[in-house]
């Protein structure tokens, strides 16, 4: 008994430090100007809860972004949206079938395809800016989505990987059932393999999602314009804009709406991480 | 309904591994055909590349009296039914059962249907799989469990729904891979009788891999037996018990065990005889031709042949080494000069008999078979 105590207290401990930066931007953010500032520059304490909360924040912010008034919001908005949603499903879609190829098609030159496939995992994303710079732009891809969305269609080394694993523990025999069913690979693929693979799936679409979602450096080269910028992007310009303690209200507003779909995905697809569906798959 | 014929059929797997030699079989309309031997002599191999899941190395296999070598799985209209059942996990009982037909069907899309305008087309094919999926789903007894997931089903209802996946369709020819071999004794033999009145219900071609050699006996119209990849006897179950062709089909087929002793075979003062460890079984006249010279000889008698007797000239003198009662029949090892012989006998004829008793034995001389020597023996036929 009282070791579970003890655990609890230890887990307790720690999450209440991980999720301090969050409650506190919180509260900054539904504070005063004045009383924010005050809490910033630590001349006064801050109220556990505010006790007059300023929801007119989050408006005021959502105004200021961008150029145009609401417009400056509403198109980051998009563009993340839009932005996000397409490397989501490309990387989903390419992963899972380069993983199905190299899990359960033999050809020649698989394995050694597969390992130079690995290693560029070992390449930093820094190596290969300018020249990926220099190719978007001999193809006139600049102050596109392109350059951030068609990368996602060829695959991603580390959940091409991540497939690959789960997929070749997938029992070979439904993969010929479906064959002899009058399925191709495509549509064993489509058919069996993906439903199959939902927890990888999730873990993926998550990790993509939230990667894509808080991408700064990628737009920041590739997108130029005002119209054409993400929320990451928009936040960084509104934080040069607004950076002032007398605005830091704000920009913890404005951080935290950025913040919402990443925190709300990732609870919602919590569940499917540790669901295993292959289950029952064959003699249990 | 199909025909089949394997024509010198070899399966060669990366590294030279020799699967399958040089088959030559034919299997008739409707016919029931069981592939029987023990793990590794090719019958599933056999299976796969009648299935269009393996690649045949060299000869031709022939469907219909079509060559099917590099036809696909999917155009071959087959079903296989997997030692694993190898249902799909995420979808339900009914939906399982449609998929091979869901794939096959010709208005795949409802919007493409509905844009060509032939929507109606695409509900009938709808319709007609629904109440295909009924029908099959009722013949199995399945109905109760149509909107349940293979995880919520126990072993025997997986393997149900794994047959009425295979009958859905309709196939020309059917494809069991040890589909029983997952179930407890009594579903398996339960299971057993249901494939057999399956059969005699869809006069279907079917083709059956097990490693079992009663469940080969009980289904099969037709036993292949296989061992290195190579047929050792394509015959009927019973011809395969009374005149197995070689002595692996011999110490194969059968429960317990054929007895199987080396020795020679020779005449002497006109007495055709099997001589083993200096102990001499008198053997009918009808074997006299094989014995002109002495050669060596193996000789088979299946344990329900041997006897307990009196010390006679042709009684085998040994001691009763173990005793197995399985109620209505008893299994007795006896260890004599020549090895080790089992018997089975009915319960009553050895109430006398205790463990470590030295008694005679003999051997029916009808039923005596005789081998070549060595492992590969062939059958020797006596004279009529």
């Amino acid at each position: 008994m009282k070791t579970r105590a003890f655990q609890y207290f230890l887990l307790t401990l720690g999450a209440a430090a991980f999720a301090f930066p969050l409650w506190w931007m919180c509260v900054v953010s539904l504070e005063t100007p004045q009383r924010a500032e005050a809490a910033i520059t630590g001349s006064a304490g801050i109220a556990l809860i505010p006790s007059d909360p300023q929801w007119s924040n989050y408006l005021h912010a959502m105004r200021e972004t961008g150029s145009d008034p609401w417009w400056g919001f509403i198109d980051a908005l998009s563009n993340s949206i839009v932005v996000t949603v397409l490397v989501v499903v490309g990387t989903v879609l390419s992963s899972s079938l380069v993983g199905y190829a190299f899990a359960r098609l033999r050809f020649r030159g698989s394995r050694s395809m597969f390992l130079l496939m690995l290693a560029t995992m070992m390449l930093p994303g820094q190596v290969t800016m300018i020249p990926l710079f220099l190719l978007f732009r001999e193809f006139g891809w600049i102050d596109s989505i392109l350059p951030l969305v068609v990368p996602a269609y060829f695959g991603n080394a580390f959940f091409i990987f991540m497939y690959r694993q789960f997929i070749a523990q997938i029992p070979e025999s439904l993969v010929e059932a479906a064959r002899v069913d009058g399925l191709g690979h495509f549509a064993i693929w489509w058919k069996i393999i993906l439903p199959l693979c939902k927890p990888v799936s999730a873990i993926c679409a998550v990790f993509t999602f939230i990667g894509t979602w808080n991408d700064f450096l990628g737009p920041l080269i590739y997108l130029h314009t005002d119209e054409s910028s993400t929320l990451a992007v928009a936040l960084n310009s509104f934080k040069n804009q607004y950076g002032g303690l007398e605005d830091v209200h704000l920009l913890m507003a404005l951080s935290l709406l950025t913040m919402i779909p990443c925190i709300v995905l990732f609870i919602a697809a919590q569940k499917t991480f540790v669901e295993g569906l292959a289950r029952g798959a064959v003699k249990g | 309904m199909a025909t089949i014929q394997f024509k010198q059929v070899s399966k060669v797997y990366e590294g030279g591994v020799r699967a399958v030699d040089a088959i030559d079989l034919s299997i008739g309309e409707g016919e029931f055909c069981v592939l029987v031997g023990p793990s590794g002599c090719g019958k599933s191999t056999t299976l796969r590349m009648l299935a269009g899941l393996e690649d045949i190395t060299d000869g031709t296999l022939e469907l219909d009296a079509q060559c099917v070598n590099d036809l696909s799985a999917k155009d071959r209209d087959i079903a296989f039914v997997f030692q694993n059942y190898a249902l799909y996990p995420h979808l339900t009982v009914a939906q399982n059962i449609a998929f091979g037909l869901e794939s096959r069907r010709t208005h795949r899309s409802a919007l493409v249907a509905a844009l060509r305008g032939n929507s109606a087309a695409r509900h009938a094919e709808s319709a007609a799989i629904e109440a295909r999926v009924a029908s099959v789903s009722h013949t199995l007894g399945l109905d109760a469990l149509l909107q349940r997931r293979p995880r919520e089903l126990s072993g025997g209802q997986r393997q149900r729904v794994a047959v009425g996946r295979a009958i859905a369709r309709d196939p020309k020819v059917f494809l069991f891979d040890e589909p029983l071999s997952n179930l407890d004794a009594r579903l398996r033999i339960e299971t057993r009788a249901e494939l057999r009145q399956l059969h005699r219900r869809l006069r279907a071609t079917i083709v059956y891999v097990t490693h079992d050699q009663e469940e080969a006996m009980t289904l099969a119209d037709r036993l292949v037996v296989m061992h290195e990849g190579r047929i050792q006897q394509n015959a009927t179950p019973a011809q395969c018990y009374d005149a197995p062709a070689n002595r692996f089909v011999a110490s194969f087929i059968g429960t317990p065990p054929m007895n199987i002793i080396d020795g020679t075979i020779e005449t002497r003062e006109g007495q055709c005889s099997f001589v083993a460890s200096g102990i001499r079984v008198a053997l009918p006249s009808r074997w006299a031709p094989f014995s002109n010279t002495p050669r060596a000889i193996t000789l088979g008698i299946r344990p329900d042949r041997v006897h307990i007797s009196n010390a006679s000239s042709n009684a085998i003198p040994a001691t009763v080494e173990s005793i197995e009662s399985l109620g209505d029949r008893t299994d007795v090892a006896l260890r004599c000069a020549m090895g080790r012989i089992l018997m089975r006998s009915l319960p009553e004829s050895l109430q006398n008999i205790r463990e470590g008793d030295a008694v005679h034995v003999a051997c029916d001389p009808a039923h005596i078979h005789l081998f070549d020597a060595g492992v590969a023996g062939a059958r020797l036929t006596p004279i009529a």
